[in-house]
């Protein structure tokens, strides 16, 4: 059985289609991600599936619930914990009174356990929250009531490394719990560690639903690599190179020297490298033992470039090398 | 049940005691005047001269009496005009306003029917109305005495009890306004415009052959001063006012169960 299944899903605002024809299905017991860059559709689907707004074509279910059937939905709803992306709260109400109002129509038999372990200022009013505690009250709210599917619309954005930390921590948890969750977000790396399938959907249509691993392993690391050599193209010679340019920066390599206090500030060409990188790191330390490292930035590729090496507009992969 | 009553309305328990301080130290202005204004000037003679158009906006009878005093300065002012535009505006704020801050979306996924959040959140305008107009009475009354005049309690209590129906229309008249709005100013802007825009046909329109216009302004159906000076309580009026306000609130909300929330 599906916790949601989205079928068809199109959404026209005037002539701009925020979802088209949009098909992809949560399974129960899974933490899904939704991944796009920022004014995709996410939040577009997110809304309809949460019957916030009715679909131009297509439809939905949400715990089997159709979306244009109401108290089906209401009913569905008691077992669904939903946190907007900017969750906005009466200004002027503390946490507490705002937590009470949802307890007394959904229920809280969590809330003390998750306010152990967000640490809401529920005494404040929401005046004087900052965008993180804001978001923690949300995260509060979304799963106090013990519900099995968790709706989230970008629900690490305003936390900080350590809350994003307990978070990921937290939805691990949920998931063992046998909990569904739908969350969506723009930061690949931040699904990465909680997601068993991610759906990518770009410019209102998806790209690919597929497990994290495999995405993963395609999309690569981006790597940054300045050496102290004159290197060409040619001579990069690592399986599983894409993207890659190389650029000569001699001065920049006297300053550094110098710094250093190496005393041998001879005008050595000076080479960075940038690529993404999707072969096994042991090949990428091997080529770069043969050189003066001075620099090596390894890290998780951004989003659109993923979607530029795998999904772009005809861009193939530049594979460099081959017969390391 | 009434869950989101209870929480509203607990929420506006401090404006409308504001609101009631406000129109109650009007009030004691108004009766403190009386005495001195009755006596020094015939204020008969001078409504006389005034233009039947604007005696008829204020349901200006008698000035002369302090229940035509009151009707005129008080209740067609402060009841007709001040409070049907306060309630408009409010209620032009309890979808608008939540859709506009993002709020709206956190009610939405709730258990809960979208007609239960219109409606109860309609009912917290209950409280000002409440407070309002059992407060208000009582301090009318006992400031009347306090001057050594009389007032018939019987037509103070219907010009309370009548203005009820006319305040849950002019409410409605907001409601639909910020079901039809995304953005609150625009709302509110409509819902007070209507409902200022309506008083004004009413008044304009008397005496004239347009007369049959003022039929659509809730003004129309409650007059203060026919209530105070000559007892004459339009009940009719009150039902009609009713069943203005219910048709307006169901519009609102089938208006509100179809509406895309932005």
């Amino acid at each position: 059985m599906s916790a949601i299944t989205v079928s068809g899903l199109t959404k026209n605002y005037d002539g701009v289609l925020a979802n088209d024809d949009v098909s992809f299905e949560v399974a129960e017991g899974e933490v899904f991600g939704y991944l796009g860059p920022n004014g995709a559709g996410k939040t577009t689907t997110i809304r309809t599936v949460m019957g916030f707004q009715s679909p131009t074509d297509g439809t939905a279910t949400l715990l089997d619930a159709d979306i244009h059937d109401e108290p089906a939905m209401v009913a569905a709803k008691e077992r669904v914990g939903y946190l907007p992306a900017n969750p906005g709260f009466d200004e002027n109400a503390t946490g507490q009174a705002i937590l009470d109002l949802h307890a007394s129509l959904k229920g809280d038999s969590r809330r003390a356990e998750l306010l152990d372990l967000f640490d809401v200022p529920i005494a404040r009013k929401i005046r004087g929250y900052s965008t993180g505690q804001k978001q923690k009250l949300g995260l509060v709210q979304a799963f106090m009531h013990d519900p099995d599917l968790v709706v989230m619309d970008e629900p690490t954005a305003g936390l900080d490394p350590l809350m994003q930390q307990r978070f990921n921590e937290f939805v691990r948890d949920e998931k063992r719990a046998g909990k569904t969750i739908f969350l969506s977000s723009h930061v690949l790396s931040e699904v990465r560690r909680i997601c068993d399938r991610v759906g990518i959907i770009r410019n209102g249509r998806m790209v690919t639903v597929e497990g994290v691993e495999d995405l993963l392993h395609r999309s690569g690391k981006f790597v940054r690599l300045r050496v102290a050599a004159a290197l060409s193209e040619r001579e990069i010679t690592v399986d599983g190179v894409h993207d890659l340019s190389v650029q000569a920066v001699d001065e920049t390599y006297a300053e550094t020297a110098i710094a250093a206090g190496s005393g041998q500030a001879d005008s050595e060409t000076v080479t960075e490298l940038t690529f993404t990188y999707t072969g096994d790191f042991d090949s990428l330390i091997d080529f770069a033992d043969d050189y003066h490292v001075l620099e090596l930035d390894v890290e998780e590729a951004p989003l659109e470039q993923v979607f530029m090496q795998f999904y772009g507009e005809a861009d193939e992969p530049v594979a460099a090398g081959g017969d390391a | 049940m009434f869950e989101f009553s209870r929480y509203y309305g607990r929420r506006r328990v401090k404006g409308s005691a504001a609101l009631t301080a406000g129109l109650a130290i009007l009030t004691g202005l108004y009766i403190y005047l009386f005495p001195s204004i009755s006596s020094s000037i015939d204020l008969d003679a001078y409504i006389q001269s005034m233009p039947p158009a604007l005696r008829a906006a204020f349901g200006i009878q008698s000035l002369n009496s302090i229940e035509g005093f009151l009707a005129a300065e008080l209740y067609a002012f402060g009841w007709v005009l001040l409070l049907g535009l306060y309630l408009a505006y409010a209620a032009a704020s309890l979808v608008a306003d939540d859709v506009e801050d993002g709020r709206m979306d956190m009610l939405l996924a709730l258990p809960v029917s979208r007609s239960k959040i219109l409606l109860e959140k309609f009912s917290s305008l209950l409280v000002p109305i409440a407070v309002a107009n059992v407060v208000l009475p009582v301090f009318v009354y006992f400031g009347v005495v306090a001057i050594g005049e009389t007032l018939s309690v019987a037509d103070l209590v219907m010009v309370h009890l009548l203005s009820v129906p006319y305040l849950l229309t002019t409410a409605a008249i907001g409601l639909v306004a910020s079901v039809l709005f995304d953005r609150t100013s625009l709302a509110q802007r409509a819902a007070m415009g209507t409902v200022f825009g309506l008083f004004l046909v009413d008044s304009v329109v008397t005496n004239t052959d347009f007369a049959v216009l003022g039929a659509l302004s809730p003004t129309r159906y409650y007059d203060p001063a026919a209530v105070l000076v000559e007892s004459q309580w339009d009940v009719t009026g009150a039902f009609l006012l009713l069943l203005a306000a219910l048709a307006l609130l169901l519009l609102s909300r089938t208006l509100f169960q179809r509406k895309d929330i932005a």
